[in-house]
């Protein structure tokens, strides 16, 4: 597994000096050349891998002081300052300044982190726990679950954003565990949870046939995850494990938003992918889908009625109405629907309309003749009627 | 409503100038002279211990605890003060 091992000598003068740094190694004389870096880099960070590291190195003399402290830093008090933050910063806080009123707290922080360290890496803890051998199986366990047809290079990657505040001795040792621990980042994504517990069994198949493929790191990404981590994954992998604690950096960053971007689509997730992997239960399990070239196979929900422009395609019963709605329905029913009202209105209106007109004329004869003219469709005797009574008022008034 | 006390309001009200210690919400005259006796003697000395932890919540409130002793309301008290007296002007 040489190959997952970052190799220093490819790093920067600078990216090896945090790095001895991170690992509380006291760092060479500043205008000391790159090669006395690189083989410190190499003894300290080699170290934390094998046990029975031999101590045979050339620079010796520094790094007896060193050992000491190099595997546990059992004692926040006695760092310095620089070492008290870079330990810091191994287990993933960021401190500030460490200064005389903020160093106890500090201290007491990473007392604190040291023993819970100390507890919680066994118990496969998600966020910054150390992966190693003994807990490859809990792991398995736990994320088996939540492969979704990835591969290799998807857990170094999520592997390396995870712990790229670890250091790099940390990813290297998962590295070399090979290929049984799988992505952080769909540990969000519960959901799966339940959808692929009966996947349990074919994916141990899988993982043995991943372990193999992803030494090789020949898997093509699968084009159905979000884009993002494929993306990510794939420059991973081009780019190259070896690379320290750059990408990892980098990574972190595209793979805080990869968090970010399952978290919004696991509701997609749910509904399109199941991403199982290529098996021949699993296509039993789903006779119906056609073999993608990816190997992925989507079950899709049902549709949200009406949502996003979807035909409604489903029977749905009638959604239940509150009984206020209710009553409401009921109440509109009895009353006289808004078209009749208006058309009520406009009548009325036309007829005040028509009543105004006649009190304005000053003189009858354009009324009556508006009058004769109302009555018209009206029957003969009652038109007779009204002309004998309009003659009758103008006759009394002209008496008058 | 909010939940802040006068205190708080009027400690956020205005640039906190010379203003002693224990204008702080959540400090009181206890408190206050423990704080002054540690040094503290001064509310922006308390904002620059504020600040030199990064705004963190979790260490200022131990920093609280450690100096003077303040209970948890207390603590949260002072905490959301500084905070907010730093989003206002800061």
């Amino acid at each position: 597994m040489s190959q997952f091992v970052e190799n220093p000598a490819h790093l920067s003068k600078s990216r090896l000096k945090s790095d001895l740094v991170a690992h509380s190694v006291e760092l060479p004389p500043v205008k000391s050349k790159k090669e006395v870096y690189v083989g410190l880099h190499l003894q300290h960070i080699g170290q934390k891998n094998a046990v029975d590291f031999s101590s045979d190195e050339e620079d010796q003399v520094q790094d007896v002081s060193d050992k000491e402290e190099d595997t546990e830093m059992p004692d926040p008090s006695g760092l310095t300052d620089d070492d008290l933050k870079a330990a810091l910063l191994e287990h993933g806080v960021k401190a500030g300044p460490i200064v005389a009123s903020t160093r106890a707290l500090y201290e007491k922080k990473l007392r604190k982190l040291l023993q819970s360290n100390g507890h919680g890496c066994l118990n496969g803890v998600e966020k910054g726990v150390l992966y190693s051998d003994s807990e490859e199986e809990e792991e398995n366990g736990e994320e088996e679950d939540r492969e979704l047809g990835s591969e290799g290079e998807k857990e170094e990657t999520v592997k390396q954003s995870d712990q790229a505040q670890q250091g790099s001795s940390q990813v290297e040792l998962c590295f070399q565990n090979g290929g049984f621990v799988y992505p952080q980042c769909f540990l969000l994504s519960s959901r799966l949870h339940a959808r692929a517990s009966r996947n349990r069994e074919p994916s141990p198949k899988w993982n043995s046939g991943n372990a193999i493929e992803s030494s090789e790191q020949s898997r093509p990404p699968c084009s159905q995850i979000p884009v993002g981590i494929s993306r990510a994954s794939s420059v991973d992998q081009h780019s190259g494990l070896g690379s320290g604690l750059d990408m990892p950096i980098v990574d972190t960053m595209k793979n805080q938003s990869l968090y970010y971007t399952p978290k919004a689509s696991s509701y997609e997730w749910k509904m399109k992918l199941t991403q199982e992997p290529v098996k021949d239960t699993v296509k039993n399990m789903f006779p119906n889908t056609d073999a993608t070239t990816t190997g992925i196979y989507a079950t899709r929900r049902r549709p949200i009625k009406g949502a996003a422009g979807r035909p409604v395609q489903y029977a749905y019963p009638d959604t239940p109405v509150s009984p206020t709605t209710l009553e409401k329905r009921e109440v509109e029913r009895r009353l006289v629907p808004i078209q009749i009202q208006i058309l009520v209105f406009l009548i009325v209106t036309c007829l005040l309309y028509l009543i105004y007109v006649c009190v304005e004329d000053n003189s009858f004869g354009p009324s009556v003749a508006l009058l004769d003219r109302f009555y018209q469709g009206s029957d003969s005797e009652e038109g007779l009627l009204l002309q004998a009574e309009t003659q009758d008022v103008p006759a009394p008034s002209r008496q008058e | 409503m909010s939940s802040t006390s006068q205190k708080h309001r009027d400690f956020v009200a205005e640039p906190m100038g010379e203003k002693p210690v224990m204008a702080l919400a959540g400090i009181g005259e206890v408190y206050g002279k423990r704080l002054e006796e540690k040094g503290f003697d001064k509310a922006y000395v308390v904002l620059g211990q504020f600040l030199v932890l990064k705004k963190d919540e979790e260490l200022f409130r131990d920093w609280l605890k450690d100096t003077c002793g303040a209970n948890v309301k207390q603590q949260g008290d002072c905490y959301g003060c500084l905070k907010e007296w730093c989003d206002a002007f800061l």
